[in-house]
């Protein structure tokens, strides 16, 4: 049984039920199966299922089939509730009984909170002192997951009261995404590629989480979060922890983790610089600066852009630079990984200005797959080389439609195979690294807003980099 | 070149009123039906107005073999209506003796209203990461105004054809201030390589010229005195009749004969795209053409 809370949310809407229709149409979900939808919006079963129909029809990646539908629907159901209230939580915890009971789910629930995170504590609680004492009982816990290290630290304690830690399932969709997991399989299925994968030959790695978008009416979250919160203390973490791993003994959950945990626990904050946007030009239309979207105070000082320079103190990374940014409104929608390679010591061709350093790109969105940037010969008399990039497109070499991530995680979650989610040591050294940057700027008030809207950033994102002789990759 | 092509398939897309996004999820799913290996140099824009989009799309044809790219067709059209049309293409070409193909992106951009006021924040998104941008800039350029200076500070080479304009020398006066923002190309410079190379054939013999005598169209007359001046560090006066071509060249009243062929418009634009760096024979030539 999947319990989805705050069922009438967005995420639910866009993401949730048409992950679960495209399992549907992959007849990827158990057999005994049952939804059951809830959330403070009064709403029968009726008007939910309605509401999720024409969610799917408009989120779906896949065409929509009423004969899977029906299917699905017939397993849906939706119960109204305040998250405070006992009395409803009991009704709940009634109606799920009587759902195991129509459906053959035999007490096995995973539960989704997909709430707000002011919620998640007295949820947890609520459903903890209700588990049933037969069957399964996962937790997926939506980001973010706390707002500190401290906060962290006290949901993980109030989660694992009720709930082991092979019972949590903390979500970062991006590690659902298949290409992030087809970045363990370049490193650890490739012979060519592991042995050049460290300080030796590895110049530096950029990592960019890019969005054109604004903050898309959600003010009054992002003005408590701003991009190290919402982006950079998950996403970017956790694609900097897959990059910078070492092998794990085996694919297994566990061993996985504690190879990202050691990561983060060896990472370190060298500089750090911060931006907002102010009016530009995005994709050709004219957009409002931060301080002008609804909901947003006009003085405010949330961050918008954060990008640093991080070290790893390992063996294999010493004293290579990790540079990581993100942005909302920035020039393009980007997420990749760079591994940038050492030049060669001599360069022997005379007509060689448009030869570029190796660079190994993996584009996590909007080109799904690799690419390599290498050095050829124009064909034709003399010995021009330039760099030519060999573009490796993971949507064409298989004909298969990718998955959305959610489909991946809620599919791993059902299963109880927690490895592409973060576990508590994980979350609190990501908000130990967060805090970091948090402290650098504790008592100061930045010169807001200091980059246009459809650009890369301030400019003292460039500066962060070029002092040291490189430069971002070019977009 | 163009002959050594043939057009082996082609999947396409058209949109009214899209967002990049769309475009973006189009593309991929044009990859994903006709390539899964894509090699690319460089991304190519070219801005053309009304006037030259056929010819854009002419020039464009015979690039594949030696500039695999994606290519940013922009044409700016009149009217108040705010909206961008895109056609998006997957060309694979065949080459003689090989099973092979090679493949290039073609997306066509119809900017309506204000977005051809900003056409960088349209093309920003969508031009290949890590590889350098070259705009073909068809007509005059429009010094000065939004769509050139966006342009001009997002790419890293500018390639025009002076005689695509009606004011030469004047407008290349214009020009020259632009040279410490971007590398310039002329493709009027590359049409009097042949030319060029022929006068330096006859050193020492022209160390002393005074007088260049061009029947040709002006804009290579021009360059071609701006070059034996910079060169020579001296004055030489021009003697100019108009024709469609270079048909005579003549220092001091001794005809030069070049002896190379004519090179194709897709040939000369290939040429420019080779170049990265700035081209300071070109920069000083210039100078001297507008002194």
């Amino acid at each position: 049984m999947l319990v989805i809370f705050g069922a009438s949310g967005d995420l639910t809407r866009r993401k949730l039920f048409p992950a679960l229709y495209a399992l549907a149409t992959r007849h990827m979900l158990p057999e005994r199966f049952a939804v059951l939808g809830t959330a403070r919006s009064p709403m029968s079963t009726d008007e939910f299922r309605k509401a999720m129909e024409e969610a799917v029809r408009e989120h779906a990646r896949v065409e929509f089939k009423q004969e899977v539908w029906d299917e699905l629907v017939s397993a849906t159901h939706y119960v109204p509730m305040e998250f405070e209230d006992d009395r409803a939580e009991d009704r709940v915890a009634e109606k799920l009984d009587e759902l195991d009971k129509e459906h053959g789910t035999e007490g096995n629930r995973l539960y989704y909170l997909a709430v707000p995170p002011s919620a998640i504590a007295t949820l947890v609680r609520e459903i903890g002192e209700r588990r049933a004492t037969e069957g399964w009982a996962r937790l997926i816990v939506e980001k973010p997951f706390g707002q500190d290290l401290a906060s962290a630290r006290r949901l993980n304690e109030e989660i694992r009261r009720h709930f082991d830690e092979n019972e949590i399932f903390r979500i970062d969709h991006y590690l659902g995404k298949e290409t992030v997991q087809n970045m363990l399989a370049l490193r650890f299925a490739n012979g060519i590629f592991e042995p050049l994968w460290s300080r030796q030959y590895v110049d530096h790695v950029q990592i960019t989480v890019a969005e054109s978008i604004g903050i898309e009416g959600r003010a009054a979250f992002y003005e408590q979060a701003g991009a190290t919160r919402d982006v950079l203390q998950n996403h970017l973490l956790q694609l900097l922890a897959l990059t910078a791993m070492e092998p794990p003994i085996d694919f297994d959950a566990d061993a996985v983790r504690n190879e990202k945990s050691k990561v983060l626990r060896a990472t370190e904050v060298d500089a750090v610089v911060r931006g907002q946007y102010g009016r530009g030009y995005v994709e050709g239309k004219d957009v409002p600066g931060y301080r002008e979207e609804e909901g947003v105070d006009p003085e405010s000082t949330t961050e918008t852009f954060v990008a640093a320079k991080l070290r790893v103190d390992t063996w294999r990374w010493a004293d290579t630079p990790f540079y990581i940014r993100t942005g909302k409104r920035l020039a393009r929608r980007e997420t990749t990984i760079a591994i940038q390679f050492k030049r060669v010591p001599q360069s022997l061709f005379t007509q060689s200005d448009g030869l570029r350093p190796n660079v190994l790109a993996i584009h996590v969105q909007p080109d799904e797959g690799v690419s390599l940037g290498i050095g050829a010969k124009v064909p034709g008399q003399g010995m021009t080389v330039r760099t030519v990039n060999m573009d490796f497109l993971y949507g064409g070499a298989f004909r298969t439609g990718l998955p959305e991530a959610y489909e991946r995680l809620i599919l791993d979650a059902m299963r109880g195979d927690p490895t592409l989610f973060t576990r508590a040591d994980e979350i609190e050294e990501q908000w130990r690294i967060v805090d970091s940057i948090q402290a650098r700027w504790s008592g100061q008030t930045p010169d807001f807003s200091n980059y246009e809207a459809g650009t890369w950033g301030p400019e003292a994102a460039d500066e962060l980099i070029t002092r040291e002789g490189r430069s971002w990759r070019r977009h | 070149m163009e002959a050594a092509l043939s057009t082996a398939q082609q999947a396409e897309w058209t949109g009214r009123d899209v967002t990049i996004a769309e475009i973006e999820r189009e593309l991929a799913q044009l990859r994903s039906e006709s390539m899964d290996l894509r090699t690319s140099m460089m991304t190519h824009l070219a801005w053309a107005p009304p006037e030259w989009q056929d010819a854009s799309r002419e020039t464009l044809a015979g690039l594949a073999e030696l500039h695999p790219s994606r290519t940013i067709l922009l044409f700016p059209q009149e009217g108040r209506r705010d909206a961008l049309d895109a056609d998006v293409a997957i060309e694979c070409y065949s080459l003689p003796g090989l099973e092979r193909h090679v493949c290039s992106e073609v997306i066509e951009l119809r900017l309506h209203g204000s977005l051809a006021n900003s056409p960088a924040s349209v093309v920003l998104p969508l031009v290949l990461p890590d590889l350098p941008v070259f705009l073909r800039w068809r007509g005059h350029p429009a010094f000065g105004r939004p769509a050139f200076e966006q342009l001009v500070d997002v790419v890293d080479r500018l390639v025009v054809d002076s005689r695509e304009w009606d004011d030469v020398p004047e407008s290349y006066a214009e020009l020259v201030p632009y040279f410490e923002r971007v590398a310039i190309s002329d493709i009027v410079w590359g049409r009097t390589l042949r030319w060029r190379r022929a006068i330096a054939g006859l050193w020492p013999g022209v160390r002393a010229a005074t007088e260049l005598h061009v029947r040709g169209p002006l804009p290579e007359a021009m360059l071609l005195r701006g070059w034996l001046a910079s060169r020579l560090r001296r004055e030489i006066s021009l003697r100019h009749e108009a024709a469609e071509h270079v048909e005579l060249l003549a220092i001091d009243g001794n005809e030069v004969v070049a002896r190379e062929e004519r090179t194709s418009a897709s040939d000369l634009l290939s040429n420019e795209l080779d170049r990265f760096s700035r081209d300071e024979v070109y920069e000083r030539a210039m100078d001297a053409a507008t002194a």
